[in-house]
């Protein structure tokens, strides 16, 4: 399939997600270099070039981001996903409250145009 | 499609015939409607009741806050309800119909929750501190933070980026155990001044400030010079802030 890019908010949208994806990516490295550099296995010297790659990588991101003018869409994209775990956490530390939503009998709570 | 239906505002105890002076949503009459000894604060209304027009809905929840305020007032013990709770016309029977059946069934749940909110009414606390100002608090006599410090000082770039993760992270968790440890200590002072107690999502201030505890409280009227004496002890310590409102009606104490 050919896309078409012509539209900047679609490029915006769809850069932003693949930058956001490429940022929690990038977060899980950091995290499992740290515990790479505390296990003790690597010498000084490799612990000094993963540093750097890391920093290089922080590099890249940012400058994209900036060129492409997408560091809001990245973080709209990064605060959803946020706001979608914490649902999912809240559903499943509550599931009363949703078996509440489903028992609509002669309630109805149409406040906006069928939203809640 | 446009349905009709009764916008319920707030229950009472006793028979109430008298409607309140008050223009509900719409401009339409707030009406009182008596059943098995109990009275609903009621309205006709179309439903949906707004669009997706912010200003409409947040002039909407005004008029909605409005009547439970009045109502309040003049019933003293209320049991309030959130906003956009509409009975419809539903399996054949009137949205009146609809109502009564739900009142008179849940009749003693009703009455059982004015009683135990007679006379109270709701406070909110909630505490934030500023996170900047408490992370070099709890960090500066801290050993391994310190000492982490002083490493990324004496690295080369690489490492010292590494470090410096293992030092948000450190910092990050030494954070959440003094958050705990504060919520712990002011969720219990904050439970010996008042009746009852729930705790409240936090939500987000601006990004000097975190909130760290949401609470709603329940207490009767007027008396929170206790509650307040705690919540100044609050304030006092550094890089903490209080806000403390009320009385509201106890939409918190309500569940429905």
């Amino acid at each position: 399939m050919k896309l078409e890019i012509d539209n900047d908010d679609l490029k915006h949208g769809l850069l932003g997600l693949v930058m956001g994806i490429v940022e929690i990516v990038r977060d899980t490295l950091r995290i499992q270099s740290v515990k790479r550099m505390e296990s003790g296995t690597l010498t000084g010297v490799q612990i000094e070039k993963l540093g750097n790659a890391l920093i290089e990588l922080d590099r890249t991101i940012d400058k994209i981001k900036e060129e492409q003018g997408i560091a809001e869409a990245v973080r709209s994209v990064r605060d959803g996903l946020d706001d979608l775990v914490n649902r999912m956490v809240d559903t499943v530390a509550d599931p009363a409250g949703v078996r509440k939503m489903g028992e609509e009998s002669a309630f109805s709570r149409k406040i906006a145009g069928g939203k809640r | 499609m446009m349905e009709k239906g009764l916008y319920l505002y707030c229950v009472v105890a006793g028979n109430e015939t008298r409607g309140l002076e008050i223009k509900g949503i719409d401009g339409q009459p707030v009406l009182t409607m008596p059943i098995d000894d109990l009275t609903a604060v009621v309205q006709e209304c179309q439903t949906p009741i707004a669009n997706d027009d912010m200003k409409i809905l947040s002039d909407l929840v005004l008029i909605h806050q409005a009547v439970i305020d009045l109502a309040w007032e003049r019933f003293q013990t209320i049991v309030p309800f959130s906003f956009g709770t509409v009975v419809v016309e539903r399996d054949g029977k009137s949205k009146e119909e609809n109502l009564r059946e739900w009142l008179e069934r849940e009749s003693e749940t009703l009455k059982e929750k004015l009683r135990r909110l007679e006379g109270k009414a709701e406070y909110g606390v909630q505490v934030s501190w500023e996170p900047a100002k408490m992370m070099e608090k709890i960090t500066r006599n801290d050993k391994e933070v310190r000492s982490l410090q002083e490493e990324i000082h004496s690295k080369g770039t690489g490492t010292a980026y590494l470090l410096r993760q293992k030092l948000e992270r450190l910092v990050k968790e030494r954070m959440e155990v003094a958050a705990d440890a504060y919520f712990k200590e002011f969720f219990q002072g904050v439970r010996g001044q008042v009746e009852e107690v729930r705790v409240e999502k936090v939500r987000k201030e601006d990004p000097s400030r975190q909130m760290l505890m949401n609470l709603s409280c329940l207490t009767p009227k007027g008396e929170t010079s206790k509650l307040g004496e705690f919540l100044d002890r609050i304030t006092k310590i550094e890089g903490f802030h209080v806000r403390f409102t009320g009385p509201w009606p106890p939409y918190s104490f309500v569940n429905f």
